[in-house]
């Protein structure tokens, strides 16, 4: 296996689960999001030499699943206009999830939804973040802050009393 | 843990990180699966590029000429096998597509008819619901499906079962299903219904007309001569 290969499966080992999670967040969906953060992680290796330079690979599979995820919605709309017939697809994680924190975190705009998984999940600071979006640091602070407005709403007192 | 943000922000972003963290989630497929997926995207990228100018001719050619299109969908068979913890869709050799659904899971239907589309194969996959075209259905799911353990069975619906009838087959229990989906005629999808409950893999297939108005039922049909 020469030292590239090597380099990414180290990478994809360390890397699956944190995307994964930053992933299911953003779709509600275990199994949407497995194939989706596949798919990332699959041209992360065809790109392996650009995305290995990126100051955050992980950010970049994160993005490029949520936008293949996003683009296949808009596909999909287009070749299906058989109104919910798989209704039931649209979230697997009925048993252990705050339901109200789900569907509040899949209503939130796409690039609120980003900044959460970035910040929340991979852990990025907010420069990072701001350059691998290629926006301001202070407008990721905008993000953030309106989607933690609107996740607070959600979120029971208990909840958010025991992180204190 | 968020010790840049604001302090009641951090409250609320380590509340959604536990909340997310505490689920149990799928382990990581091979490192061949991905690679394998990267190569066949190269391929169909490399081999997109290089019949772009050879299609666009060929499809000059056929407009003038008034000829028919292709007789059904064409099998991709570069597809990559997609293998997660809920099913698997992997092409064959011989130009199949076999379609697993693991018990203990409930597959997702939108990305099992992503994947077998994928695969070249049209496809409504419903969970929970069965559907099928609200008049008599295509014939020749038979020859389309073949069902695990047991020979070919077709639910007839109506008249006796055979290979290649119009009425649903039926799966009662765990195993690959192999798909023919060069079989399937142009204009036509193939519906899959499964239940809900993870326990139950009875998974029943039949034939639909694309845009056909459909009847959906939350148990399978099985028609006046149906089995099991």
């Amino acid at each position: 296996m020469s030292h590239e290969n090597t380099e990414f499966a180290e990478f994809f080992e360390a890397s699956w689960e944190p995307c994964l999670r930053a992933v299911v967040a953003s779709t509600g969906s275990v199994q949407l999001a497995e194939d989706q953060v596949a798919e990332a992680f699959a041209r992360a290796w065809l790109s392996w030499r650009k995305v290995r330079r990126h100051p955050a690979p992980r950010a970049w599979v994160v993005r490029t699943a949520l936008n293949t995820g996003a683009l296949w919605w808009r596909k999909r709309r287009r070749e299906l206009p058989l109104a919910g017939h798989d209704a039931a697809a649209t979230s697997d994680l009925d048993d252990g999830l705050d339901a109200g924190l789900l569907t509040a975190l899949r209503h939130l705009p796409g690039r609120q939804r980003e900044v959460i998984a970035l910040r929340v999940f991979l852990d990025l600071d907010i420069d990072t973040i701001a350059g691998h979006l290629g926006i301001a640091p202070g407008t990721v602070r905008a993000h953030l802050s309106r989607a933690v407005t609107t996740l607070r709403r959600e979120l029971s007192p208990s909840q958010t009393m025991e992180v204190d | 843990m968020y010790d840049n943000d604001n302090p009641d922000d951090s409250a609320v972003l380590s509340a959604v990180h536990d909340s997310i963290s505490g689920l149990p989630m799928p382990s990581a497929p091979h490192l061949e699966a991905i690679t394998a997926r990267g190569r066949a995207r190269r391929r169909r990228r490399l081999g997109g590029l290089s019949m772009a100018g050879a299609g666009a001719c060929a499809a000059l050619v056929a407009g003038l000429a008034g000829g028919p299109g292709p007789a059904g969908p064409a099998p991709r068979h570069e597809a990559p096998p997609v293998h997660l913890a809920a099913f698997s869709v992997v092409a064959g050799a011989d130009g199949t597509t076999t379609l697993t659904l693991y018990p203990g899971q409930v597959a997702n239907p939108a990305a099992v008819r992503r994947a077998l589309a994928e695969h070249g194969i049209p496809a409504l996959v419903t969970a929970g619901r069965f559907c099928r075209t609200a008049d008599q259905p295509p014939p020749g799911v038979g020859q389309v499906v073949v069902l695990p353990q047991r020979p070919l069975q077709a639910i007839g619906r109506p008249g006796p079962m055979r290979a290649g009838g119009p009425g649903p087959m039926r799966a009662g229990g765990p195993g690959p299903v192999v798909i023919y989906g060069s079989a399937i005629p142009h204009g036509v999808e193939l519906s899959i219904g499964y239940r809900q409950d993870p326990q139950n893999r009875e998974i029943s297939f039949t034939l639909i007309q694309a845009g056909a108005p459909l009847t959906c039922t939350s148990i399978p049909d099985n028609g006046p001569h149906g089995v099991d």
